[in-house]
């Protein structure tokens, strides 16, 4: 579990906007280091944003997203609705976070 | 049972309940991101090549990118849809990510891609179990990737 990924979720006419940065190496599995030996894959494989504990988003993520991934959502919603964020690399490691709508 | 024998246990169920989630999201399904063709990801991923072109769906995406390790995309769709889809014609894996719209939310999504080279950008929605797409043609300044 990560504490570092990064969240913030704010209310305009209704609609929550959510921005996430998770800090990952995102390597694709085909890339090559400067020894010509390919980088394991490393990657965010799957994503769910649950709005009060209900789910919103369910993604299914490729190698192709960037390293340090920043996603953004939007969906509806109120201030002091709760977001709740997990993401699962292909390594099995859990990020997970958690924000108030401002 | 004992009060603390009962906390013990409750922290444990709390625990298992906290991973539940995990094991409810979307199944990553291996054969979605399949190396091989634009045709081939279409046909793996949605189960046909044949899709419509709408003009309700919008990719924001810089005509000419900098930097191919990190490309800002935004997907925005007017029309209502459950799934956004995105995919890179000339990427290895075409496929980039499949997002499933649930209750409340709304078809739209941004993040940050890799490319391999210049290329079309594909994006799929899927309306009333109907698949409409969109491109756009992005080219890539320098290699990174």
């Amino acid at each position: 579990m990560s504490s570092s990924l990064r969240i913030m979720a704010r209310e305009e006419d209704g609609t929550i906007l959510v921005k996430v940065i998770i800090p990952h190496p995102s390597e694709s599995g085909l890339r090559k280091d400067e020894q010509g030996n390919t980088v394991p894959a490393h990657f965010i494989m799957e994503g769910s944003v649950t709005l009060n504990g209900v789910p919103v988003v369910a993604l299914e993520l490729g190698p192709a997203v960037s390293k340090d991934p920043f996603l953004q959502f939007r969906f509806k919603g109120k201030k002091g609705d709760t977001v709740n964020v997990i993401f699962l690399d292909n390594h099995n490691e859990q990020f997970t976070a958690e924000t108030v709508v401002q | 049972m004992k009060r603390r024998q009962f906390l013990a246990a409750g922290t444990i169920f709390t625990a298992f309940m906290a991973l539940q989630p995990v094991a409810l999201l979307a199944e990553w399904n291996a054969k979605n991101f399949q190396h091989g063709s634009l045709k081939k990801a279409f046909i793996n991923t949605l189960g046909t090549d044949e899709i419509a072109i709408s003009d309700q769906i919008t990719i924001v995406a810089p005509p000419i990118a900098s930097d191919s390790s990190s490309v800002p995309v935004e997907v925005i769709s007017s029309m209502k849809g459950d799934q956004l889809y995105l995919f890179v014609e000339k990427n290895f894996k075409p496929l980039v990510f499949k997002c499933t719209l649930l209750d409340n939310s709304l078809p739209w999504f941004s993040l940050n891609i890799k490319m391999k080279e210049s290329s079309a950008l594909f994006a799929v929605v899927r309306s009333d179990g109907k698949f409409f797409m969109a491109n756009v043609r992005v080219e890539i300044q320098s290699q990174a990737c």
